[in-house]
């Protein structure tokens, strides 16, 4: 970032924005920590070691996923700690590097779709008319799309990969952060003090930035927690149905070729092949759950963020 | 409110339209098309199987050389004739595949329907009636602990333990391949023991939800005046939770219920794929790793109907419930 900064004059700004913002963020970020209950906290804990797997997972395994390393289906021992699965290749490797695929994936469309249908809607709610009727029926119409369906059928037509997956899960879930980043622009709008900031001659963009992104930025946030759970569970369901990235093991290919092992359950493999990245799924899962019913309860006096029906 | 219920129906023919052409315009922005089809033979050379003159004639015979809206024009007649083209792999009418396999997912979803619904309003009425204490919270816990594991993951465990581990249940199927009853009854214990995982999973999945909604809802109710009111006419404690609270709590409840069929229909797809479940979703699986793109498309457009009718059926039976909502 640093080096960005003699770019030029607007890229300066752009960069002195972001640290603000990310220093307002952090210092947030730990008074929320300490208003963490237990649970909370095991989930902070729990992502944190999922992160540091996915970023050091060439230092914590021995061999590279996706090359052969041993005889097949070995079970684990202690030269692969998890054994390996039907091609020799080593399964805790494999677990590593999927992390790297299930985060990337949540986080690219829970970050984009977030902060683009939460820009797209407070931009929306402030400007109003008609550009916020015909934005709330676009929204309607996305909200009632079925969407794991029409995501197999268009991965399955334009084939699967990384790019596509993501592009087509923020296409299914800008709508919802767009809808509640309006509603509350809506609310905040009439506020006085943001009346009496116009009054003084702010710009429009100054209200944006410094009253109305500030306000709803944390009700983003939570709900950027719970748009990553629901992508890492797409892309692990399209990866299970045999439609993930074929160049990459995510955790879903993994079940996916685990499953598809003929007469699986009639061997004690599925013991060391199928159990690991179905537990770790989970786990994952589980302490994004636990983060953002935290997170809720702690907004909640503030701000109400209805559950999705 | 006329005017209210006007947009609803509005916005599920527009999300209609948009599945439609959704389905339409996928396999047309595709790079290529049907007829350019090259092949090589033994030594490697490309074969070319048509020639110009024969590519134009089955492009006109099928269509493909008039305009796209006409081309839309002739895909939306022949949905309303039910032609949703021949299945690759199955070598017959798409819409008879999907005929074939429909029952099997119907039967898994309304079966989960009803199950997750009865049992969460039983055991949200219980928590709410026990609220604060430790049997409450430890409900509240375990369940909101449980909502976060999705469908298919849920379903691989309770299948690796139930049917890999105990081997209690079977495997795969819907039936017992080449299987000799000797009466219906014994036909239907074998479809009910076929499905019995699948609906375990599909229904303690939305379990919590359900739960949740009638704890809540009914925590709002007690707290209202006509509770009160009740109360004080000396009515017993079991009427005002009956007649008075349930029957006001289950409102959303019913509203729940028909999304959350929209929900499962989504879902169904990966729970029948575990489960190797001949319905629809197991169906839309293989079409998936088969490329039938006719098939895929048919199934979709099944789903997407079968959510949007859904939708429409909830808010019918919701104004027929709640008086208030129908003026």
């Amino acid at each position: 970032m640093i080096e960005n900064v003699n770019v030029s004059g607007y890229a300066r700004i752009i960069v002195y924005i972001q640290a603000l913002s990310i220093y307002r963020i952090s210092l947030s970020l730990n008074n929320t920590f300490s208003k963490f209950s237990t649970e909370g906290k095991i989930g902070v804990l729990g992502i944190l070691v999922i992160i540091l797997m996915a970023v050091f997972a060439p230092m914590i395994t021995l061999y590279p996923p996706q090359k052969i390393t041993g005889d097949s289906l070995e079970s684990p021992g202690s030269v692969h700690i998890l054994g390996t699965d039907e091609l020799g290749m080593d399964i805790w490797s494999q677990i590593c590097y999927g992390a790297r695929m299930s985060l990337t994936i949540g986080l690219a469309v829970a970050f984009i779709s977030g902060f683009g249908g939460g820009a797209i809607g407070i931009l929306a709610g402030y400007i109003g008319g008609h550009v916020d009727q015909a934005l709330m029926r676009i929204i309607d119409v996305t909200m009632a799309l079925p969407s794991f369906p029409l995501l197999i059928v268009i991965s399955a037509f334009l084939g699967p990969s990384i790019l596509n997956v993501i592009l087509i899960l923020v296409l299914f879930s800008w709508a919802k952060p767009a809808r509640i980043a309006r509603s509350q622009t809506l609310a905040i709008k009439k506020n006085s003090y943001i009346i009496a900031a116009k009054n003084y001659g702010a710009k429009p963009l100054y209200i944006l930035r410094r009253h109305i992104f500030p306000e709803v930025m944390p009700v983003l946030f939570v709900l950027i927690i719970g748009i990553s759970s629901h992508a890492i569970i797409a892309e692990a369901g399209l990866a299970f149905l045999g439609l993930g990235d074929p160049t990459s093991k995510s955790w879903g290919m993994m079940l996916n070729s685990a499953t598809g092992f003929s007469a699986i359950y009639f061997t004690p493999y599925w013991k060391w092949w199928l159990l690991p990245p179905l537990f770790i799924l989970i786990f994952l899962l589980l302490c994004l759950a636990f983060i953002s019913r935290d997170m809720e309860r702690i907004l909640d006096p503030k701000l109400k963020i209805k559950k999705g029906v | 409110m006329k005017n209210d219920r006007n947009s609803f129906v509005f916005r599920l023919v527009i999300t209609l339209f948009v599945i439609l052409a959704i389905n339409f315009f996928l396999p047309r922005i595709m790079p290529g098309d049907p007829f350019s089809t090259t092949s090589e033979d033994d030594s490697g050379d490309e074969v070319i199987i048509m020639t110009e003159e024969q590519r134009l004639y089955y492009m006109s015979y099928y269509g493909l050389d008039k305009p796209v809206h006409e081309q839309f024009l002739v895909y939306l007649k022949n949905l309303l004739k039910a032609d949703l083209g021949r299945s690759i792999y199955y070598k017959m009418p798409v819409s008879d595949v999907i005929m074939l396999h429909l029952p099997w997912t119907m039967m898994i979803v309304f079966g989960s329907t009803v199950i997750s619904t009865v049992a969460g309003v039983i055991l949200g009425t219980f928590s709410a009636k026990n609220r604060k204490k430790g049997s409450d919270r430890l409900m509240m816990a375990g369940m909101i602990a449980f909502a976060e594991i999705p469908s298919f993951l849920l379903g691989l465990i309770l299948l690796l333990a139930f049917s890999v581990h105990f081997r209690l249940f079977p495997l795969a199927g819907a039936i017992t391949p080449f299987a000799h009853y000797s009466g219906p009854v014994e036909q239907l214990w074998d479809i009910l023991y076929h499905a019995f995982l699948p609906v375990m999973t599909l229904s303690l999945a939305q379990l919590t939800g359900v739960y949740l909604l009638t704890r809540n809802t009914l925590i709002t109710v007690t707290t209202k005046d006509y509770i009160r009111t009740a109360r004080a006419k000396g009515l017993g404690e079991k009427t005002v939770w009956t007649r008075h609270a349930l029957r006001n709590a289950l409102l959303p409840v019913v509203t729940r219920a028909g999304f959350m069929i929209g929900i499962m229909m989504g879902g169904v797809v990966l729970v029948e794929s575990v489960f190797s479940y001949p319905g629809i979703g197991m169906t839309l699986r293989s079409a998936v790793v088969g490329r039938d793109y006719p098939l895929i498309q048919g199934i979709l457009l099944v789903i997407a109907v079968s959510i949007l009718i859904c939708n429409l059926l909830v808010d019918k039976i919701y104004s027929k419930l709640d008086p208030r909502v129908a003026i």
